[in-house]
């Protein structure tokens, strides 16, 4: 159950640094060329989605842990 | 409340068995949802094809043919000879886990155990062995079985005892590519799921129901949108690494 929660935590903080800098270069790409505002925030949802993969791979392990060999 | 802790904890799922042990073992409940989103995929696709008109498109035709034109275009874009097939495969992936996603968005937890499709890793792992096989069929079909080989030798700028070193880590590279597709899903849903189970568990009812219609709404809407794209995308991804270095090879 606390190693659940150390994994849940690591994880989220490597997701939400990932998530900051996706969006730090796509705001530093829209302020140097505001007309490519559309294909940068496409390509910012596909990093995102891309990171928070990661996240829900180390949640979706912490949950397999917790739920179904914790409870045997 | 009731009906959530009826239920089995999220990541168990009951099953029936044909009896010749484990591979023949389903899980029913995955069977229902995902049968149940392969019927309104098909009737939702089917409907929508009746409904084009050449003359006066309407809002769902342009929708249609957009993401149809965007699938085509990154194809052609990055594996142009496999188009014929992997054009079909991914638009059909990307809309049956769209459906599947989206079909939370019904009350289908009141049959009892049924929760949305992929949620059971059997259903991701199974979309995703489907697109490896492809991959190396179509990797062999393209460089012959002696280019296959010599792929894991990548990159071919090196000398020999180099490429050598970059074996394992080709082999790696390869068995990881469909494990992570079936995992970043299946794990993405899973963790909607576990939020409701959670939200269903900790809050007291009426906050409760507030605090489920506003996550589900995200989670649904959101994410599920989101990585049925982003399967499709890669799926696509990899037929055009797949290609990678075949006109270098080619040309000398």
């Amino acid at each position: 159950m606390i190693a659940f929660g150390l994994a849940l935590g690591g994880g989220a903080i490597g997701a939400a640094i990932g998530d900051g800098l996706a969006g730090n270069a796509t705001i530093n790409g829209v302020a140097r060329q505001p007309e490519a505002r559309g294909q940068l925030q496409g390509i910012m949802f596909i990093i995102i989605g891309l990171v928070e993969g990661m996240y829900f791979i180390n949640l979706a392990f912490g949950a397999l842990f917790v739920f179904s060999l914790g409870a045997k | 409340m009731r009906i959530l802790l009826a239920d089995q904890p999220p990541v168990t799922h009951p099953t029936v068995s044909l009896g010749c042990g484990n591979w023949c073992t389903f899980n029913y409940d995955s069977l229902i949802s995902s049968g149940l989103a392969i019927v309104v995929t098909v009737i939702a696709a089917i409907l929508i094809a009746r409904s084009m008109n050449s003359e006066r498109p309407n809002r769902v035709q342009a929708l249609a043919e957009w993401a149809f034109s965007y699938v085509r275009s990154t194809s052609r874009e990055n594996a142009p000879d496999a188009s014929s097939f992997v054009v079909p495969l991914a638009a059909t992936i990307g809309f049956y886990i769209l459906v599947a996603n989206y079909l939370d968005f019904l009350p289908i937890t009141l049959i009892p155990n049924v929760h949305p499709a992929n949620t059971d890793v059997n259903q991701t792992a199974a979309m995703a062995i489907v697109v490896f096989v492809l991959l190396h069929w179509y990797n062999i079909r393209l460089r012959g079985f002696r280019g296959y080989l010599l792929y894991y030798t990548r990159p071919h700028e090196l000398p020999v005892w180099a490429r050598a070193l970059f074996v394992p880590l080709n082999i790696i590279e390869e068995v990881v590519k469909p494990v992570t597709l079936a995992l970043r899903l299946f794990g993405n849903l899973l963790a909607g799921l576990l939020m409701i189970f959670v939200i269903g568990l900790l809050l007291p009812g009426p906050v409760a129901s507030v605090a489920l219609a506003v996550w589900k709404l995200f989670d649904v809407l959101f994410i599920g949108l989101i990585q049925a794209f982003i399967f499709m995308l890669l799926t696509l991804v990899y037929f055009g690494l797949a290609r990678e270095g075949f006109e270098q090879e080619h040309s000398h």
